[in-house]
């Protein structure tokens, strides 16, 4: 009974008090808004990101030459990855199930008729088309034939379609890739975007053609590969370390001069970028939340020494202090839960305008920020709450009543 | 002074406050002994300890020394909260200055009292002390759109609330005009022929007639103690127009 009272009480001070209330409430509002807003687009972010690795094929790994940073770098001959060195992994690691070399040239001019545009080619075995999750969905996927005659064939990306504005019938026909002639062998099926970027917008050509037009990557393949399950992923990243090494013939104490990444490592990686706005987050509403509960303290203090009267006359009629506490700490709850209620609706705006942007993510707020968001509002109230309400509490009903 | 068991004993009843350096004695061994249903004014020029032995007595305050028994218990060393538990069911207070919550409706300030006793039925109570002190017509009515009148009347309606043991007053027409202050003090004189037990605290002579008993302090002690009963007005003559309806 008391309670309900309580809460009456205080939402008629928060409506007598309109204007002072909201001033009040509004650094509160500020951080729980950032808090639903920020949550809700990392966490679309995050699931955006895991969809796309997921679309990099089933436990995917990578390997690439990288020269190590520092004196110990610089120590080391010439870094390279070569054919070779991909063979002996597609032949020796048995932690993998299917390895292609990834050759990425980027703009490279595609002539078709009289169209001319520029795109990435990448030069590929055909055990790519799994690797990476890329079918095709017209046409035929290169054979081996055509990695080990290095034919002139292709396959392209949807979006190469939709720029050239062409549609499946293209396949059987040429084009002019740098120059040199090429059969459309088939078009594949399309990946979408990310963050904006088409992912359909590729020429694949098989990887022995791409050496040949571009001898500078002989020394620098990149290889994708596909572990046999999730668990043996380690045990592959094990496997082609030390098989590299030992090729690369680097003593213990070298560093690698290669990387192998995979897709969990890749993920991490998005993960911090994640991780790095939830701590500026935090910052952000730590700050507010001190400012708004500060302004909360400063407004019930006010409010304590306006009502000492009241405050007198309600000990005189048999509130104790307990009561008295109650019905300050109820008002400072009531001011930072409207900030709470008020920022819940304002990060659900917020967010819901962020996903209609062309090239952002599906947002969604989740459950619990709109509970965290309701939690550090309350508990703003209740911390600086007290003081006021201890305040209220303890003051001495003779001298409350004789408060002028 | 009557025979039996008093509601309310004070038995050397002395207050000291610290004033800076010095220690002021507000109260210097009060023996007072009030029994039900009775009408006391207590007087005494400023200074004489009057108000400190209204709030000892309306236990908003301890006394330094001294026993003190309400209705047969010992409240001089009650802690915090059965003090308030004490002031919120035996005690009614009414104040110079009124003290009503001013954005709460009439009914919904004599409510207040039985909030903090948890009594059910709240509603139905504070009407009915309302009608008591004849402002059924006002239950709606903000404390800014009454008269101070029936500001009192309301207060006084809050007191009876609980069926308070006993009603403090403290300068109850203080505030009021000297008609309105009659009508205050026929209202009074009403209850205690209903058999309301009445502390008046005041200076002024004149209000101090209406009581039955008349209780001078000078200087922290009691320095006259008279029934006057017998020279009390005819309460039919005060009823004219202090009555409702």
């Amino acid at each position: 009974m008391i309670f309900l009272s309580n809460v009456y009480n205080a939402l008629e001070q928060l409506v007598t008090h309109r204007m002072r209330s909201l001033l009040t409430i509004l650094a509160i509002v500020i951080a729980v808004t950032a808090t639903i807003t920020v949550v809700s687009v990392v966490q679309g972010f995050t699931r955006y990101v895991s969809n796309f690795l997921e679309g990099l094929g089933t436990n995917a790994v990578f390997v690439a030459p990288q020269r190590p940073a520092g004196d110990a770098g610089k120590s080391l001959g010439r870094v390279e990855l070569n054919e070779e060195d991909f063979h002996a992994i597609e032949s020796q690691c048995s932690a993998l199930r299917r390895v292609s070399p990834w050759i990425p040239c980027q703009d490279v001019k595609l002539r078709y008729g009289r169209d001319q545009i520029t795109c990435s080619v990448e030069g590929v075995a055909p055990s790519y088309h799994t690797v990476r999750n890329f079918p095709v969905d017209a046409g035929r996927p290169f054979a081996v034939m055509d990695v080990e005659r290095a034919q002139q064939v292709c396959v392209l990306g949807r979006e190469i379609l939709r720029k050239l504005e062409l549609d499946e019938d293209v396949v059987g026909g040429n084009l002019l890739i740098d120059g040199r002639r090429f059969r459309i062998i088939g078009v594949l099926a399309s990946k979408g975007n990310f963050f904006g970027h088409s992912l359909d917008d590729v020429v694949l050509i098989p990887y022995t053609t791409a050496l040949k037009m571009y001898p500078v990557f002989r020394r620098h393949l990149i290889v994708a590969a596909q572990a046999v399950s999730a668990e043996a992923v380690p045990e592959a990243k094990a496997q082609i370390t030390n098989l590299l090494r030992r090729r690369h013939n680097l003593a213990a104490h070298q560093p690698d001069d290669f990387i192998v990444q995979t897709q969990g490592e890749i993920l991490a990686a998005f993960n911090n970028v994640g991780a790095v706005a939830v701590s500026v987050l935090a910052g952000i509403v730590g700050i507010s939340l001190l400012v708004g509960g500060i302004g909360i303290m400063n407004v019930m203090l006010v409010s304590v020494t306006e009502r000492t009267r009241e405050i007198g006359l309600r000990k005189a009629v048999g509130a104790r202090r307990r009561d008295i506490l109650l019905q300050f700490l109820t008002e400072a709850m009531t001011l930072s839960l409207l900030g709470g209620g008020l920022g819940i609706a304002l990060g659900y705006a917020l967010s819901t305008l962020a996903s209609l942007h062309p090239h952002m993510v599906d947002v969604v707020v989740p459950t619990w920020a709109v509970l965290l968001g309701f939690g550090i509002s309350a508990g703003t109230g209740v911390v600086f709450g007290i003081v006021p309400a201890v305040k209220a509490a303890l003051l001495n009903p003779i001298d409350a009543l004789r408060h002028e | 002074m009557k025979a039996g068991t008093p509601l309310l004993q004070l038995q050397g009843i002395t207050k000291e406050y610290q004033m800076g350096t010095e220690i002021v004695r507000a109260l210097r061994g009060v023996d007072l002994a009030i029994h039900e249903n009775e009408m006391v004014a207590i007087m005494g020029s400023s200074g004489s300890g009057k108000s400190t032995l209204l709030n000892i007595l309306g236990l908003l305050d301890v006394p330094t020394a001294g026993q003190y028994w309400l209705d047969g218990q010992n409240v001089a060393r009650l802690s915090q909260s059965a003090l308030a538990r004490v002031r919120g069911r035996r005690i009614g207070f009414v104040f110079q200055t009124f003290e009503l919550l001013p954005r709460q409706t009439a009914v919904r300030n004599v409510e207040l009292p039985l909030i903090y006793s948890g009594t059910a039925h709240r509603r139905q109570l504070a009407i009915e002390a309302l009608e008591r002190v004849g402002l059924a017509d006002r239950m709606k009515h903000r404390p800014n759109q009454m008269s101070g009148g029936q500001r009192q009347r309301v207060a006084i309606a809050r007191a009876l609330v609980q069926r308070p043991a006993i009603l403090l007053a403290d300068e109850p027409t203080g505030n009021l005009d000297s008609r309105t202050s009659e009508e205050i003090l026929d209202l009074f004189e009403n209850l205690y022929r209903e058999g309301q037990t009445i502390v008046i605290v005041t200076h002024e002579p004149d209000i101090a007639q209406r009581c039955r008993r008349i209780v001078c302090l000078r200087d922290g002690q009691v320095e006259s103690d008279e029934d006057c009963g017998a020279a009390r007005p005819d309460p039919g003559v005060l009823m004219r127009g202090g009555q409702a309806p």
